[in-house]
């Protein structure tokens, strides 16, 4: 019996495919986001709110992903942003492979950002990359404040943190430093914004963050 | 969720190498899984086995070593095994901590005949 020393790496179907899709996003210098939280943080409505101004500048698309309908992509494009749509049926995530495969129905050769926005599930979609050079998690101050220790692989994985619908503030018992605090100590310097979709709160902080992050990717490819 | 596609690469380094060593049967396959990295041993032993039938590792047994979350203290400097995210530095407090090890995520060895 003989004994082979190998000490390789396991990447699985989904991190090969998502290191492809990394290296194609570089060579294109298209900043990528994934962006997740549970159904109705906000999510679609982040995106229609900011990606209208974004793409007056900048190539812009959003991938959209669902159990069904084709609702989300819809609402993109009414605010003037190429999308498109995955509906994986039953399935609470998504997959490198399926991004590659939708990438000609965006342009997704030539684009300044590309948006994914996974299905609305705090755990699935953490385990999956999908080539992203950011990982952003929404909550809204509806949820609990104590999210981000029920959910720790969601908010490790994530590099921003978004605390949405904070016009409701004065409504709920949440606790938006305490919430940002949890965050904190599951992932210690991540960046938080705290964002309103309905007053537009934290909008234009988030708009430059998206054009610094653009621009910065653009000077790497 | 996602063990069977990782149980499927382990098989696929284990028979490559075995074949680029001109070896004909595999008796064990050893892997190390950190504690960090999402899998889960027994999911990760099911797919394995149901894998290996009818490849060269169909007797090959599966060796799982579990790598233990450990962590540095970017402040004081002190190092440390942890039991879940919650890295916050034992000694000075410090939240700034950063992994050494627990995301491993690779075939150590093979056995072969």
């Amino acid at each position: 019996m003989d004994k082979i020393s190998i000490n390789q790496k396991i990447l699985s179907k989904n991190d090969m495919d998502a290191a492809n899709l990394r290296e194609r996003f570089a060579r294109n210098g298209t900043f990528a986001v994934n962006i997740m939280s549970s159904p109705g943080s906000g999510k679609t409505s982040l995106l229609e709110k900011t990606l209208g101004r974004l793409a007056e500048k900048y190539r812009v698309a959003v991938i959209e992903g669902d159990l069904q309908t084709d609702n989300d992509k819809e609402r993109i494009e009414k605010a003037g942003v190429k999308a498109c749509q995955i509906q994986t049926g039953g399935a609470c995530h998504l997959e490198a492979a399926e991004i590659e495969k939708r990438l000609p129905l965006i342009d997704g050769d030539s684009l300044d950002l590309l948006i994914i926005e996974n299905v609305g599930n705090l755990v699935c979609p953490s385990e999956y990359d999908l080539g992203q050079d950011v990982n952003m998690v929404l909550l809204s101050v509806t949820e609990g404040e104590d999210k981000p220790l029920k959910y720790p692989t969601m908010f490790f994985v994530s590099d921003v943190f978004v605390l949405n619908k904070t016009d409701l503030l004065p409504y709920v018992d949440f606790d938006a430093d305490k919430a940002e605090e949890n965050a904190r100590s599951i992932k210690p310097g991540m960046e938080h914004f705290r964002i309103s979709c309905r007053t537009g709160e934290g909008l234009d902080e988030i708009c430059a963050w998206f054009e610094k992050k653009i621009l910065s990717k653009k000077k790497c490819s | 969720m996602h063990e069977a596609g990782i149980a499927q690469s382990i098989l696929d380094i284990a028979v490559n190498t075995a074949k680029n060593n001109s070896a004909g049967r595999i008796t064990l396959v050893a892997v190390r899984i950190g504690k960090m990295s999402a899998v889960d041993e027994a999911s990760l032993r099911f797919a394995f086995d149901a894998l290996k039938a009818g490849t060269i590792a169909e007797n090959a047994a599966f060796d799982y070593t579990e790598v233990p979350l450990r962590g540095k203290c970017l402040d004081c400097g002190a190092e440390k095994e942890f039991e879940g995210y919650f890295m916050n530095c034992p000694g000075c407090g410090s939240s700034k901590v950063s992994l050494i090890s627990g995301s491993e995520l690779e075939v150590s060895h093979i056995e072969v005949e």
